[in-house]
């Protein structure tokens, strides 16, 4: 019999944890609130492990510092809130360009700016989609509780690895200083996923040529490839192109390179959907809220739903709009001024069937906000 | 036999050939400083695919993407940065920055200090042309005083970053600074700077003829360079006529060198010592 | 309609930044852990280390199903230490709530809906030699009152969890607040 991992754990700690169980020897990040709790457990852990922690100079340079531990062929990961995420953006992108793994955690406060830094919020839903600069793939993953921060810690750093990408774990204060008693699996059971390693013929190597999946195998630094790596648009060997034709295909292939493996990218939970007349669509904290509105609303026989995307982006739109079909009212709940509702608004084409219950001030958005606004829309429907 | 060939070495062995001619203008003193650096890997003994070379953005930025090695052109500023990651990761490669004076003390100017503070091993080779080149020639923390650029039209008023001085100051285990043209003091300060087992900060004083000499009326890369020694003072002169921010009186050579624990291996030991085998 | 499904207790510890509220609703939620309960644990705290309003939740789920929101939303119980978080906390207590106040930091109050208790939290602690060990006066009472678990277990927890210097003060400081409520006569005299 092996020893219980039933715990009490709190959020932060949960993806430190589940960090080094997914495999990351690397850590290097920058404090602020309310991420930091990843930042100091990383660095008592890591060492345990044979890893490096470091705390750099700046946001921007534990970007670099990650990527670059990458590309040495170690998995990486850094942690912050929204205004280190902006800092983070440039090398994000260049992480995306050049298709180097990497996680990246975002623990949201609420801004612009200082904002509300102890504060939960969930504002850095576009920032995590659009945050850097021109058109790039990108996943975001969004867990709503602790066991999930742990799972989907690890399902990011996977993500990353065969994908060749950067992905963001995306979670709002709450869920990340929320201590919940969880049972960790057995590290053995764990599935870790490495990225593919060129090891072909060194003479005429050519890095980022499609093997047919779109995921390019990468040369480790020391195994003989001595390629390059740039963020300048890049034909497949490699090196700088401007040339349009090449532009074309590179980025073609960039980004529909998640097309093939949408099955392991989209993620969801789906709660009483199959006949929700009011169907929720919330993320973090603000779906825990939701999924107590939902049952609620269904013991006093009300047709609700909640749709839950676990993976924020890609949005999982297929799953979404077969779930939202029947419903006649989609109601988002989300805890800033309406960014995930934009997304819905775009999958919903029908006018005025998208409901929104936003707020900003800093405070959760309860069960029973989101029970009365589910009442108010069923009878609306009724009507 | 070729009497303007100072050496023997074969810069072919050591460059992506395939990649020729290279992108730098006529009289850009960045090539001679690429040959220096390959001088010193190659004198070293260091094995092709045991270098990484990490570069920025600019003119500067460029010039590792011709070396047939693992290079890594990353972004504006962050070149040390993403060298700090790859060499806690990876000790077993020699990991070498280039970069430029924009690149290195403008926007990547807080790397640089705490780079020298940490004193990782990676040895960083400042290429010093006094200006912002590929954007156009604007005006850079080391452009001399009065000097015209596209964004100094009334003549630069800023005083200038001594940037050997910066990275003493700041910690680095050794501080260096070449002129390209002294070639071969410059490949031996580099292969110095390789050697120490720590951060090593080289600056080589280098030449921007096409868009930096042009706007001042500099006349040609030789012209330019013969000036630039005129105004180089070897550091076995000593400090008797040190003056700051005097483009005329750097001093080259060797300008500083220190023992200090090199920070991967501290990390190493540190932890060591509290965890228990 | 009821607005605490899948939640058997919901309990705070609200007072001032500094008061050890965080470490006293830790050590609870490593007794419930223990007892087999599942718990959600939550704090909010404002950007200032000492002496903002500060406070500790506990969401305790059916028997061992997870917390379905893990915020409070109703609280059974409240620990009040000082009156700065009473405008945010008292409204929260469910009706027939109990609140369990300290005498010297709490003004008198409750009203009819609530249970309000004004125990000497602070002086005894003060008796015990340490002020600061009031949190752990508290939480002695609470788990007298709120009947979640025994008195042993939260011993065993406080011997695991506290540096050997403090321990006997804490182990003593959460008998006493545990006579608070069982014997209170006898803790009166000696208290106060």
């Amino acid at each position: 019999m092996h020893m219980s991992t039933r715990q009490n754990l709190q959020g932060n700690h949960a993806c430190a944890l589940a960090a080094i169980a997914a495999g990351c020897r690397f850590y290097g990040g920058y404090p602020i609130t309310p991420s930091s709790e990843i930042a100091e457990r990383m660095s008592l852990e890591l060492p345990r492990v044979g890893g490096v922690f470091i705390q750099m100079e700046d946001e921007i340079a534990s970007m670099g510092a990650v990527i670059g531990a990458s590309m040495g062929g170690v998995k990486a990961m850094t942690a912050t809130s929204g205004p280190g995420f902006s800092l983070k953006q440039e090398n994000l992108g260049y992480a995306a360009m050049t298709e180097i793994p990497c996680v990246i955690v975002n623990v949201m406060r609420g801004g612009p700016s200082t904002g509300l830094p102890t504060r939960p919020a969930q504002g850095d839903i576009m920032q995590t989609r659009w945050g850097t600069h021109g058109d790039h793939p990108i996943i975001v993953l969004t867990p709503s509780s602790v066991r999930e921060i742990y799972a989907q810690t690890i399902r990011a750093f996977n993500l990353s690895e065969v994908l060749r990408t950067p992905v963001i774990l995306l979670y709002d204060e709450t869920i990340g200083h929320l201590v919940e008693t969880v049972d960790l699996p057995d590290p053995a059971t764990i599935e870790r996923a490495d990225r593919k390693w060129a090891t072909g013929p060194r003479e005429g190597f050519r890095p980022y040529a499609d093997p047919g999946d779109g995921i390019p195998a990468m040369a480790r630094p020391g195994d003989g490839y001595r390629s390059h790596t740039t963020g300048l648009t890049h034909a497949e060997h490699g090196f700088p192109t401007q040339n349009p034709a090449d532009v074309d295909r590179v980025m073609h292939r960039l980004l529909g390179k998640f097309d093939q493996h949408r099955d392991l990218i989209d993620s969801f939970e789906a709660l009483h959907t199959d006949d929700a007349e009011v169907l929720v669509v919330a993320i973090g904290i603000a779906a825990r809220a939701a999924g107590r509105a939902v049952r609620q609303a269904r013991a006093a026989g009300m047709r609700a739903g909640l749709f839950r995307p676990v993976t924020l982006w890609p949005f999982p739109e297929d799953s979404f709009r077969e779930h939202a079909a029947r419903a006649s009212t989609v109601l988002v709940v989300e805890m800033n001024a309406g960014q995930l509702s934009l997304e819905i608004e775009r999958l919903c084409a029908q006018p005025g069937k998208v409901a929104r219950l936003t707020r900003f001030t800093g405070e959760p958005i309860g069960p029973a906000e989101i029970l009365a606004t589910i009442q108010e829309r069923a009878r609306h429907g009724h009507a | 036999m070729d009497t303007l060939s100072l050496d023997t070495f074969d810069i072919r062995a050591y460059l992506r050939e395939d990649l020729l001619p290279h992108f730098m203008c006529p009289g850009c003193g960045h090539g001679i400083a690429l040959r220096a650096l390959l001088w010193a890997v190659h004198e070293r003994g260091i094995p092709k695919d045991r270098l990484a070379v990490v570069c920025g953005i600019g003119c500067s930025g460029r010039v590792g993407a011709y070396i047939d090695a693992n290079t890594y052109h990353t972004t504006h500023g962050r070149p040390l940065a993403f060298a700090t990651g790859l060499a806690l990761a990876r000790p077993d490669l020699e990991v070498v920055v280039i970069t430029g004076d924009g690149d290195c003390l403008a926007i990547g100017g807080n790397h640089l200090i705490h780079a020298c503070r940490r004193n990782l091993n990676m040895t960083c080779l400042m290429l010093n042309n006094e200006i912002y080149g590929m954007t156009g020639g604007q005006v850079s923390p080391t452009t001399g005083g009065g000097r015209l650029t596209s964004t100094t039209p009334y003549g630069n008023a800023e005083p200038t970053f001594d940037a050997c001085a910066l990275a003493i100051a700041a910690g680095a285990g050794f501080v260096g600074r070449g002129m390209t043209l002294q070639l071969p003091a410059l490949k031996t300060l580099i292969g110095e700077g390789l050697a120490h087992p720590g951060f090593s900060f080289i600056e080589a004083i280098s030449d921007c003829t096409e868009i930096f000499g042009r706007k001042n009326d500099l006349g040609s890369a030789p012209e330019i360079i013969l000036r630039q020694k005129s105004g180089m003072r070897p550091d076995t002169y000593g400090n008797i006529v040190d003056r700051p921010f005097q483009a005329k009186a750097m001093r080259i050579g060797v300008l500083g060198r220190n023992d200090r624990p090199e920070y991967g291996a501290a990390y190493r030991a540190a932890v060591a010592a509290r965890i228990a085998p | 309609m009821d607005n605490r499904s899948g939640n058997a207790v919901q309990l705070r510890f609200g007072g001032s930044g500094g008061q050890g509220l965080q470490l006293s609703a830790k050590i609870l939620a490593a007794t419930l852990l223990r007892a087999g309960r599942t718990i959600a644990l939550s704090q909010s705290y404002e950007p200032t280390s000492r002496g903002g309003v500060s406070r500790s939740d506990i969401v305790v789920g059916e028997g061992a199903e997870p917390v379905d929101f893990p915020l409070a939303t109703e609280l059974d119980y409240l620990v009040l230490l000082d009156e700065v978080a009473s405008r945010s906390s008292l409204p929260l207590v469910r009706g027939g709530g109990v609140v369990l106040a300290d005498a010297d930091r709490v003004e008198p109050g409750g009203g009819e809906r609530l249970v309000l208790r004004r125990l000497p939290f602070t002086a005894l602690a003060r008796s015990l030699g340490n002020e600061r060990v009031a949190n752990v006066v508290a939480l002695g009472a609470l788990i007298a009152v709120a009947e979640l678990c025994s008195l042993a277990t939260v011993e065993a927890v406080v011997r695991e969890e506290t540096p050997r210097k403090f321990l006997d003060i804490n182990l003593e400081a959460l008998a006493a607040g545990h006579r608070l409520v069982m014997a209170p006569a006898a803790e009166a005299a000696v208290g106060c």
